[in-house]
């Protein structure tokens, strides 16, 4: 019997596959932990991404990851973005002491890291690259925590404010402290100092020209939501691209293309931002991958040098929320909540660690094993963090059909 | 509430003429324009300060109140309103916030407002639903003192006769939901749906009046005069009358015209008792109150004690005219000179807010406008 228009079995596992069995894991999964545990329904995602990951069950294998590597890109791309066209100068201008705020909150939680992986007996460099990528808050965790919750309010905002200053933060000292790495590797001193500056000016430049062709379309297209959605759509996964293909940052072109399309736009011709159903496909997406990416084996050597990690890293968020609370007009017992809500440490740690791993492959053993214990833990209880303390502000709203 | 329903039986005599404003505000985020949800912040914040007058939460959480203290004249009373615009759009900066005059928010989605938390509110939200929400309109409610009840009754019917003034002369909300209702003032429209709503009954005097608000104590229909949402309501508590049919405008400056409006016709009926109550101005309030929320100035009003129609526009006209003695000792000749220009160019705050939407194409840049102009900046006249 001639049967050769059977598929083989088991069949191939096509992208469409892939992609259509992560988002069903994930609203699963995401679905029960919030009713049956009353956590935030990311922590499902991860924890779907955790089971079917390498592992785990290795469904999601290395090559999978791979191929699903465009996905998380444009993911970040979108968020970040939206982090980014949510900065608003005008608000840094009437209230000076919040930008001073947030750049204390960089300094003091890379300090409070960095002094302490020092006192713990790491390598001085090691331990600041460390604490640079620690110093950023999860761009993703923080924003999808803020639409599921449909949270509103200064809590909130300052969340989203500081999120931007502290990924810029992390990512611009993480760079600068690639020469001194390469160095260490015995680069030449030209190849140490010209990439941090391709990387950064490479990049800002990206995100400066995607805004002038953002702002010109949108003046073109005229006041229209759905046409300007598909425009910033467009020219967020085109920036995502061309910052993929020169070897640029995603992120920081992305940031910047959202804060000049927010701040540069004199004659008002891009509509405020206004997050549909498509944003939550990312979102599942993101999680999922970034849960099965987790190292989970990581947290068997986690011990007081994760636990230091973790600890001063809040110690340093806090304490610089806590000295500028007054000044920056925020509310009473506003600065924990802010704190704990800065908690969240994950995918973008993970592509900065990834990045510094390949450009320095001698910092693998030292510091890799902390950092990513860090991270895993953070990717767990970092969203459980946040949402505890926008839903304790009182800034998220109930769900029309909660049980 | 038993306690304050007996007090709200004595009429406090207050210095008559003297009047007072409450004025709803919209408080928006500055990232969309969309109504924000921090009152509470923004009143934490202004506590601090000492103004003049008072500012409150109101029923959902996008909205303030700014209570000014008594007044005998315009200027003192601008004086304060522009000092209390200060403090609340820097301390609401500090927020990220604008505020935001106007009688309804052009876009919002009454779905998306949430209900202060308070218990007053909570129970008007589990009485009245969706209304509740749908509440979120913004109005001026002005005061003007009397010296006691008898003369409250005659007031309120003497000043119903121009609520299509009123009305006309303060519209501001030709938005509602995102769409252009092609009213003048669509908040009206909101404040119609409640059961309370409406006019004061024709009685002859205050004690008229107290027997027919026992009657419906009696009833179990209401528990205080609080819960009569009439257009204009004796206030004997403050010992005022209090005109609520105003839209909030989108400048203090036009609120302080208005409120001195009514402040010259209150002095004109007392000073020369014109003409006696009568039920027909009830008969004829519906028609146009109508006329002047769909219309503003164009509309024509059915005049109770003439019975015949007239442009409402045409009847300010001539009513401030009429006023131009009482106004002149009260100093606001100027004041209702600029009302007058308003009614001849047919600039309403209406007319405003559409003008602007042609120019710039978008509500949200309405509601941009608008606060700049609230705020009292450069390019928001005109």
């Amino acid at each position: 019997m001639q049967l050769g228009y059977l598929p083989q079995f088991p069949p191939a596992l096509t992208q469409p596959i892939l992609f259509g069995a992560l988002l069903a894991a994930g609203l699963l999964v995401g679905e029960a932990v919030r009713r049956y545990a009353s956590l935030p329904r990311i922590t499902g995602y991860v924890l779907a991404g955790i089971v079917l990951g390498p592992q785990f069950s290795g469904l999601l294998g290395p090559d999978a990851l791979e191929t699903a590597r465009v996905l998380i890109d444009l993911s970040i791309g979108l968020i970040v973005f939206e982090l980014g066209f949510r900065f608003d100068l005008a608000w840094l201008k009437r209230n000076r002491w919040l930008f001073v705020a947030a750049l204390a909150e960089c300094v003091l939680c890379f300090l409070a890291i960095h002094f302490t992986l020092l006192y713990l007996g790491f390598q001085a460099l090691h331990a600041a690259s460390a604490a640079a990528i620690g110093t950023a808050t999860s761009p993703a965790v923080v924003m999808l925590v803020a639409h599921d919750q449909r949270a509103e309010g200064q809590i909130t905002e300052r969340m989203l404010l500081f999120t931007a200053i502290n990924s810029i933060f992390a990512y611009v000292a993480l760079t600068l402290l690639l020469p001194f790495l390469r160095m260490e590797q015995a680069a030449t001193w030209t190849l140490a100092v010209l990439h941090p500056i391709y990387l950064l000016v490479g990049s800002v430049l990206l995100g400066f020209l995607a805004c002038v062709a953002m702002l010109g379309l949108a003046r073109w297209l005229g006041k229209r939501e759905d046409r300007q959605f598909v425009l910033l759509v467009a020219l967020v996964v085109l920036t995502v691209g061309v910052a993929r293909a020169l070897n640029l940052s995603v992120m920081v072109a992305l940031v910047v293309l959202g804060m000049l399309a927010r701040n540069v736009d004199r004659r008002h011709a891009l509509m405020p931002l206004r997050a549909g159903h498509g944003g939550q496909l990312f979102f599942v997406i993101l999680f999922v991958l970034t849960g099965a990416s987790l190292d989970i084996d990581a947290l068997a050597t986690a011990g007081i040098a994760v636990a230091g990690f973790i600890v001063a890293r809040f110690l340093g968020k806090a304490a610089a929320i806590y000295a500028f609370s007054r000044a920056t007009g925020l509310r009473r017992r506003g600065a924990g909540l802010l704190s704990v809500a800065l908690l969240p440490m994950s995918g973008l740690a993970v592509v900065m660690l990834h990045d510094a791993q390949t450009l320095v492959p001698g910092l693998r053993q030292e510091l890799a094993a902390v950092v990513l214990a860090a991270i895993a833990i953070l990717e767990l209880v970092g969203p459980v963090a946040t949402q505890f303390a926008l839903r304790r502000a009182g800034e998220t709203r109930p769900e029309p059909h909660d049980d | 509430m038993t306690e304050s329903a007996s007090d709200e039986r004595q009429f406090r005599r207050s210095e008559h003429g003297s009047i007072g404003i409450e004025l709803e505000l919209q408080l928006v985020r500055a990232r969309d324009f969309d109504l924000a949800r921090d009152a509470a912040d923004l009143l934490e914040r202004l506590e601090k300060r000492s103004l003049g007058g008072t500012v409150k939460p109101e029923i959902t959480e996008g909205m303030i109140e700014l209570n000014t203290s008594v007044h005998e004249r315009h200027g003192p009373l601008l004086d304060e309103l522009r000092a209390m615009r200060e403090a609340v759009v820097e301390e609401a900066g500090i927020l990220n916030l604008y505020v935001v005059g106007g009688g309804s928010h052009p876009f919002h989605d009454w779905t998306e407002r949430r209900i202060t938390p308070s218990e007053r509110f909570n129970m008007l939200f589990e009485r009245y639903g969706y209304l509740a929400k749908q509440f979120t309109v913004f109005g001026q409610h002005t005061h003007i003192g009397c010296r006691d009840g008898d003369e409250a009754v005659y007031l309120v019917h003497m000043l119903t006769r121009y609520v299509p003034h009123f009305i006309a002369l303060s519209a501001s909300s030709p938005y509602y939901q995102g769409e252009d209702t092609s009213f003048q003032s669509s908040r009206l429209t909101a404040v119609s749906a409640f059961p309370l709503a409406g006019h004061m009954p024709f009685v002859a005097d205050w004690a008229a009046f107290l027997e027919y608000y026992e009657t419906m104590r009696g009833f179990g229909i209401v528990a205080s005069m609080k819960d009569f949402y009439w257009d204009i309501r004796p206030k004997p508590e403050y010992g005022t009358i209090e005109v609520r049919v105003f839209d909030t405008p989108l400048t203090v400056e036009r609120a302080a015209q208005l409120a001195t409006y009514a402040q010259a016709l209150v002095a004109y009926h007392l000073a020369e008792r014109p003409c006696l109550p009568t039920p027909a101005v009830y008969l004829v309030n519906a028609y146009n109150r109508f006329e002047a929320c769909r219309y503003g100035f164009a509309g024509e009003m059915v005049e109770p004690y003439a019975a015949r129609k007239k442009r409402i526009g045409d009847d300010i006209l001539e009513t401030v005219a009429k006023l131009a003695p009482h106004a002149q000792a009260l100093g606001a000749s100027a004041v209702l000179g600029e009302l007058a220009e308003l009614v001849r160019h047919g600039r309403s705050d209406a007319d405003w807010l559409r003008a602007h939407r042609g120019k710039a194409g978008a509500l949200e840049d309405v509601v941009r406008e608008s606060a700049a102009r609230w705020a009292g900046e450069a390019g928001g006249e005109a």
